[in-house]
């Protein structure tokens, strides 16, 4: 019924009240936006059964819209995109009750919290519609409150690196918007489905390029090397709760939008035989890049000795991960359909899990600063004596980040792992991706042990005239929360692999 | 159906317990050490109840599966056979042993909440990982016991050396296990499932060259978890842990699980073992290797449990040359069985050795030796004890190791290479050896300066029952071997007598005399000519110093390497970063050339605009002022009346005005909205 126009609804009607009730009382904001994002939770888990048992494992609410451009207020989702927007409304409850405490004081709160709702628009946005336009427009529409909220709430030189997003991610969206007005001149239809279908039917030349550009642009979202610059400063200086989000789902939705437009629409159209062996060099790119990343993000985090900026650089690594992955996806159907594989449910699984745990990264690191107001891991030092819970937060994260079991991203770097090994069957030159791949989750313990070692054990460092003592109880409550997740999923995939695998492509 | 039950309790009940431990913390701090002790005693139980079942079973393998991930074919089960259950009672039982000597050995710790949680996670991982039926559970649990004794080794977090050991160990293990991951993507690609009893079906049809790469990333796996050569080292630092998780780690868990993985794999792999080339035999030259290196480095060391970490070492180095000699019955063959006698015997008496050194290291407050010496007055127990423990240890009869290390050499003769033979002889010698100046140096002869001060006493009773129970398993085990043998399915290879009447034997006792003989020499009667080769520095003397230099290699080339290499990396993607910025530099100098118009267009051409404006807009207000006031004057004269009713109307603040514009606002955008489309 409505649903998704219900999730589209709330949010954009919540922001002027969280705008006065935040007036009243920030305390009361910040339970707004959580409450909003929990009812856009539960809106997206009644689609779910129609999602497992109709025949085509989707949910459509098709609604008119801009008929000049025949575009449609298409919203839609899928096993794979109600995974995700279930996910990313589940940081933003964690992230507002994060922030009662985490931002207390700060100046402003009410415009804080009314940001945070827009944001948790234009993120569900992204994974709610299958109309290019609306999906470019909410692609735009995280974009502003997220430099605001880097800006205004930052630590340090907050705007320097609020603008570099800005304009980093900026100049990628251009690519988007290029690709989708080319997808449209094209095929003269704004829904991917129909331009997938268009697109296979009659190739025309253009298709490569359209490839690169949106494949180009959405990779500055999610940064990987080498057009990660903007990561590493817009996530070590936003405010906490927003590293989280911007590290959880905000980069995730640039894998997720090379997912479904790059690959599930663009890439069957140009696996055609006129262009030669383009699909296949392209797909073999995406691996060097991700290997590229998984490294870079990984050796730069052993050496990094800010806390945010370690967490920072292993977010790069793991969009390496990621665009391994997606390296993979299958370039030949089945019978008219490509079916998803054990390396692409592992790449969506990943997002998933990579943003609970993420997120819980840096929700501790963030305590860990609210408390200690350190940011040098080398002056820290014997803190799990004196925060015993943010240590078992950071732990469980951290591990889960290396990819260790029995905690949350081990089982999806599994499958994209032994997805890799399938296609190698296929396709040896993904060999030694695979490879690399692997070796790089060694270097990702080693900076997982070293940052847990350097801020957690060994002697407590003389403390200031601050005592530490632990964090408070909604900064606890959120942090607990997202380590029941990362534990559970963990052990129990199992919802969310059945959604992903789900979907087919074509 | 009582076998499937406990099959599933006997790893879930401590899995799931040890989330209760601090939950009981909370209420009383005994009770939570009693629990830890119930549960493994609960484990320990549920684990001897499957003997009878895989026994009577007769080679039937008994399989439990329940839906996991059910829809890419993943399910959760359980496979007892007589490999698993083997495991299986020796994890549950030294789980129990070593649970009741931490009541006394960690008595006085901070911390124990934490100690007894992990301390059960390690025992449920480990039997977890011995009793999966598939790929993925084994691995999940294979880095879980990663994980816990990453924790466990770590203890003492706030000691610097146990930090590093911890890392150290989950690193340098990290390393086989991704060689492992490896091999079991490569499983799961060409078989399409995770599933033990499927692979052991369907194992022939993948392409021989694969199956090679999958045997050797498997035995990677196996090397660095069961700490042989080349990544022996982390099993020395792991020392930093406390001693009881020593013991549990070097009996029973963490090392055994890389002996478990290639009896697992040859099992599955069956006849198809030998077939492989190069494999069995790298094996068992790794074993070979690791079994010599490991001695001669036990024989050096100054530290009470460093003599042990070297010599389980070597003893891992024993099974994995039996795991090697397997010819091409597979499972069925003299090899296979060997080494898990062989397992099971080292248990016991590595297991005695590290309790005994616990008690001592309590004792006198140093795990150097030099520091130790005539002791046997002081602890006559642990001295009877460490003599039991001793003689296993050597291989001398009628104890566990003689049958056991017989059967390696006898299986090894028959299979292995003239080299592999005689360097497996020079460490039995070795370790007779490296025996014999463990007890020198800790209880013969005079006591030390140490010593003297410190007035030490026997071990509380609560750490030397556990020790004696095991003193009486290194004994008694030797003479289990016959049942064993049909137990795991090897009827009639293993007999008593025979290993008494062998060709071996005599060979064994004759190679015993001159390295006892040279023991006696430096240390017993510490003669001249020892004393001054030990005296001066030689190349033997810093090989053996610095562990064959394995750590050094690798301090140098991986961890500075890396990091080298990772601030080269750091550095360069700075440097990028600022080229980077360059032109956006760049663009804010013009714009800021572009300030020189800015006066011209924000400040005088709008201010101009603005003045002509505003005078025509003031003369226009003039006219309008009069008309307006006239309008406004009847309007407010009647609004007035209006007004004067809405006063009754309780009124607040400007905040509800807003509210109910937005609300309204609201609805109409609403209205809107759904008149729109639908």
């Amino acid at each position: 019924m409505y649903s998704l126009l219900l999730v589209f609804i709330l949010p954009a009607l919540g922001v002027p009240f969280v705008y006065l009730a935040g007036k009243k009382s920030s305390r009361a904001a910040a339970f707004l936006v959580a409450l909003i994002a929990i009812a856009n939770m539960a809106l997206l888990f009644t689609t779910v059964p129609e999602i497992l048992n109709s025949p085509t494992h989707e949910y459509i609410e098709p609604y008119e819209w801009i008929n000049i451009l025949q575009s449609d207020f298409t919203l839609f989702v899928d096993g794979i995109s109600v995974s995700l927007a279930i996910i990313t409304t589940l940081l933003i409850v964690v992230a507002a009750i994060f922030s009662v405490n985490y931002m207390e004081g700060k100046k402003n709160l009410p415009v804080y919290y009314s940001l945070l709702t827009l944001l948790s628009l234009g993120l569900v946005g992204v994974f709610i519609t299958s109309n290019l336009l609306l999906f470019y427009f909410c692609w735009e529409l995280m974009l502003v409150p997220a430099y605001f909220i880097i800006g205004n709430w930052g630590y340090r030189d907050s705007y320097r690196a609020a603008f570099k997003f800005f304009i980093f991610t900026h100049a990628g969206a251009v690519f988007v918007l290029l690709g989708i007005g080319a997808i449209y001149m094209v095929t003269g239809t704004t829904n991917m489905f129909d331009a997938q279908a268009a697109l296979v039917q009659n190739v025309p030349g253009v298709v490569p390029w359209i490839l690169i550009s949106l494949t180009a642009g959405f990779a500055v979202k999610m940064a990987v090397v080498p057009v990660h610059m903007w990561l590493p400063d817009a996530h070590s200086e936003a405010p906490s709760p927003m590293s989280a989000l911007l590290s959880g789902v905000i980069i995730s939705a640039g894998a997720y939008a090379i997912l479904r437009l790059s690959l599930g629409a663009i890439l069957p159209a140009v696996m055609d035989p006129s262009f030669g062996s383009f699909g296949m060099d392209f797909m073999h790119g995406l691996a060097v890049f991700g290997v590229l990343s998984a490294f870079f993000g990984s050796l730069i985090a052993l050496v990094e000795t800010d806390i945010k900026r370690i967490i920072a650089y292993s977010s790069i690594a793991h969009m390496g991960y990621v665009m391994f992955g997606l390296s993979l996806f299958p370039t030949s159907t089945v019978a008219g359909v490509i079916t998803i594989t054990a390396a692409i449910t592992g790449t969506v699984l990943h997002l998933v899990n990579h943003a609970v745990s993420k997120g819980l990264l840096f929700l501790s690191a963030g305590a860990i600063m609210h408390q200690t107001e350190i940011r040098d891991i080398r002056e820290m030092g014997g803190l799990a004596g004196k925060m015993p819970f943010t240590a078992v937060a950071s732990f469980t994260s951290a591990l889960s980040i290396a990819g260790t079991p029995p905690f949350a991203c081990f089982i999806s770097e599994f499958l994209i792992f032994v997805g890799a090994f399938e296609v190698i069957q296929n396709d040896g030159f993904f060999l030694w991706p695979t490879a690399f791949m692997l070796i790089a989750t060694v270097i990702s313990l080693a900076y997982s042990l070293r940052y847990l070692s350097y801020v957690f054990l060994g002697k407590a460092k003389p403390e200031g005239e601050k005592k530490i003592v632990d964090v408070p109880i909604y900064m606890k409550v959120a942090m607990g929360v997202l380590v029941v997740f990362v534990i559970v999923l963990g052990f129990w995939p199992t919802f969310f692999v059945d959604l992903i695998n789900t979907v087919q492509f074509l | 159906m009582i076998s499937d039950v406990s099959a599933w309790l006997v790893w879930l009940l401590p899995l799931v317990s040890s989330l209760f431990v601090p939950l009981i913390a909370r209420f009383s701090e005994k009770a939570r050490n009693y629990f830890a002790v119930l549960i493994s005693l609960v484990t320990a139980i549920l684990a001897f109840s499957l003997v009878p079942d895989v026994y009577f079973a007769a080679g039937e393998t008994v399989t439990a599966s329940a839906s996991w991930i059910q829809s890419i074919g993943i399910t959760a089960g359980v496979l007892l056979d007589p490999l698993s259950v083997l495991f299986t009672v020796l994890v549950a039982f030294f789980g129990l042993i070593i649970t009741i000597y931490s009541l006394g050995y960690m008595k006085e710790e901070e911390g124990l909440t934490r100690y007894y949680f992990l301390l059960l996670l390690f025992i449920g991982s480990m039997i977890g990982l011995v009793v999966s039926d598939n790929f993925l559970q084994m691995f999940i649990f294979w880095e879980m016991v990663g994980l816990c004794s990453y924790a466990l080794i770590s203890f003492w977090y706030k000691r610097p050396e146990s930090i590093r050991a911890g890392a150290k160990v989950f690193l340098m293990t990290r390393i086989g296990d991704v060689s492992l991951l490896g091999a079991i993507g490569l499983i799961y690609a060409y078989l399409g499932s995770f599933s033990f009893r499927y692979a052991v079906a369907n194992i022939a049809t993948i392409p021989d060259y694969t199956l090679t790469a999958i045997a050797f990333l498997v035995l990677g796996g196996a090397i660095a978890k069961s700490a042989q050569l080349p990544l022996h080292t982390w099993l020395y630092s792991a020392m930093e842990a406390p001693t009881s998780v020593s013991a549990l780690l070097h009996a029973a868990t963490m090392v055994k699980a890389g002996i478990y993985l290639i009896a697992r794999l040859i099992f599955i792999l069956g006849p198809l073992a030998v077939t492989i080339p190069f494999w069995l035999p790298s094996v068992a030259w790794v074993g070979v290797l690791t079994a010599f290196v490991g001695a001669t480095l036990a024989l050096y060391t100054p530290d009470i449990k460093g003599v042990l970490a070297y010599s389980t070492i070597s003893q891992l180095g024993f099974m994995m040359t039996a795991l090697g000699s397997v010819t091409g019955e597979a499972a069925a063959s003299l090899g296979w069985f060997a080494s898990l006698f062989h397992m099971m015997s080292h248990a016991f008496f590595e297991g005695l050795g590290f309790l005994l050194a616990g008690g001592i290291i309590h004792a006198l407050g140093t795990r150097d030796m030099r520091l130790m010496g005539g002791l046997k007055k002081a602890m006559p127990i642990t001295f009877g004890l460490s003599l039991i423990m001793i003689l296993t240890t050597s291989g001398l009869p009628p104890f566990a190791a003689f049958f056991s290390k017989g059967l390696i050499i006898t299986s090894l003769t028959e299979a292995g290479d003239i080299l592999q033979i005689v360097l497996i002889y020079v460490t039995t010698a070795l370790t007779f050896a490296y025996s014999l100046r463990f007890m020198k140096l800790i209880f013969i002869g005079k006591e030390s300066e140490h010593l003297r001060k410190l007035h030490p006493h026997e071990a509380p009773k609560i750490m030397l029952y556990p020790a004696a129970i095991l003193a009486v398993l290194c004994i008694a085990w030797g003479f289990v071997g016959p049942w064993l043998g049909s137990f795991m399915g090897v009827e009639g290879e293993v007999s008593l007598l025979g290993a008494f009447f062998s060709l071996e034997t005599p060979i064994f006792f004759a190679i015993l005399v001159p390295a006892g003989l040279i023991i006696y020499l430096t240390y017993y009667k510490q003669s001249e000519v020892m004393m001054r080769f030990r005296s001066g520095s030689n190349p033997l003397k810093t090989i053996l110093k610095h562990g064959y230099f394995f750590d050094d290699v690798y301090e140098r080339i991986t961890g500075k390497g890396v990091i080298t290499l990772s601030d080269g990396v750091r550095r360069a993607n700075e440097t990028v970063m600022g080229h980077v910025a360059k032109p956006a530099q760049g663009i804010v100098n013009f714009a800021g050339h572009l300030r020189s118009f800015e006066g011209f267009f924000s400040g005088r051409l709008p201010q101009a605009i603005a003045n002509v404006m505003v005078r025509i807009a003031r003369g226009v207000q003039k006219y309008l002022d009069v008309l307006a006031d006239d309008l406004l004057r009847v309007i407010a004269h009647r609004t007035m009346h209006g007004a004067e009713q809405m006063k009754k109307v309780p009124s607040s603040s400007l905040q509800h005005y807003i509210a109910a514009a937005l609300l309204g606002f609201i609805l109409i955008l609403l209205l809107i909205i759904l008149t729109v489309g639908l």
